[in-house]
């Protein structure tokens, strides 16, 4: 028996308004100072998570799902909207949802709308990513089940 | 020692700053890889990205956006900042291993908010690379106190 190839999405295996829970992730002390390392960025008290930080492991945390990864062409834009601060030692994980799924020529556009939402179950970030994502070829292996 | 940080009130709508310029590295995509958890092929397979469009990997949209918050510090003296309240933020190009990339920002808005002590600031940014194409470009806003 051969391995088959890793699995992919699709645009035409995205199921518009499905919704996607991801495990959590602890922010900690070691998260913060390689994120300010890396990008420069940080917050202003040091006891807060940079609110740039969670958005980045929030694509993460995308990957640690039963569905295979999007076929993502290009990421074309994000709106972001913080609604509350994050402390080091806090756990978050994140709830995304299909809003848009729209065909174009080349692929098609996908907009997701994500919450960022910590260990008591309030919602600390929210916005939307907007993705060019590939069609299926016709011999592609993949998809769901 | 004085606060050397800027209030809302001594910020003016048109006041244009420029950041030095930073080189993205390999080693920049590599460590945003392992924080992140973002290990899409597009940032870490380099024989396959040498058959796609970009003909090798290219920088995570977000990195880049990352950075461009590290160069604002780099660009103006500090704001007595409260919130990051939000952004609207378009990825127009890639960024590639060894480009060099610069912020271009611009206050375009200041607006009250119902508390008397701080005010909402929107900043107009524009991320460059060597060539001078605009790769990112997008609005923050932020929360800046006012002086009592």
């Amino acid at each position: 028996m051969t391995t088959a190839a890793p699995a992919r999405f699709f645009f035409e295996d995205v199921v518009l308004h499905g919704v996607v829970e991801t495990p959590g992730i602890t922010v900690t002390q070691a998260h913060v100072n390689l994120y300010a390392g890396v990008t420069g960025d940080g917050a202003a008290d040091e006891a807060a998570a940079p609110d740039l930080l969670l958005l980045c492991l929030t694509t993460g945390l995308g990957w640690r799902v039963p569905q295979p990864p999007l076929v993502v062409l290009a990421f074309m834009g994000v709106e972001w909207h913080v609604d509350a601060p994050l402390r080091v030692g806090d756990t978050i994980h994140s709830r995304s949802r299909t809003a848009v799924k729209r065909s174009m020529r080349d692929g098609g556009v996908i907009i997701e709308e994500r919450q960022v939402i910590n260990q008591r179950g309030e919602t600390v970030q929210h916005g939307k990513f907007t993705f060019l994502v590939a069609r299926r070829p016709a011999t592609a292996q993949g998809g769901p089940a | 020692m004085a606060d050397a940080r800027r209030y809302w009130d001594d910020i003016e709508v048109g006041e244009e700053y420029e950041s030095p310029g930073r080189t993205v590295t390999e080693t920049d995509i590599v460590l945003f890889a392992g924080l992140s958890g973002d290990y899409n092929v597009l940032h870490t397979d380099a024989e396959f990205m040498k058959q796609s469009i970009f003909g090798e990997r290219i920088a995570h949209g977000l990195l880049g956006l990352s950075i461009q918050a590290g160069l604002f510090t780099r660009a103006t003296q500090a704001y007595a900042t409260l919130a990051f309240v939000g952004l609207r933020w378009k990825f127009k190009g890639p960024i590639k291993i060894g480009d060099t990339i610069r912020l271009r920002a611009k206050v375009t808005a200041k607006k009250d908010t119902s508390k008397p002590d701080r005010g909402l600031l929107t900043v107009e940014r524009t991320v460059v690379n060597q060539r001078g194409e605009v790769v990112q470009e997008g609005e923050t806003d932020l929360l800046v106190e006012r002086r009592q």
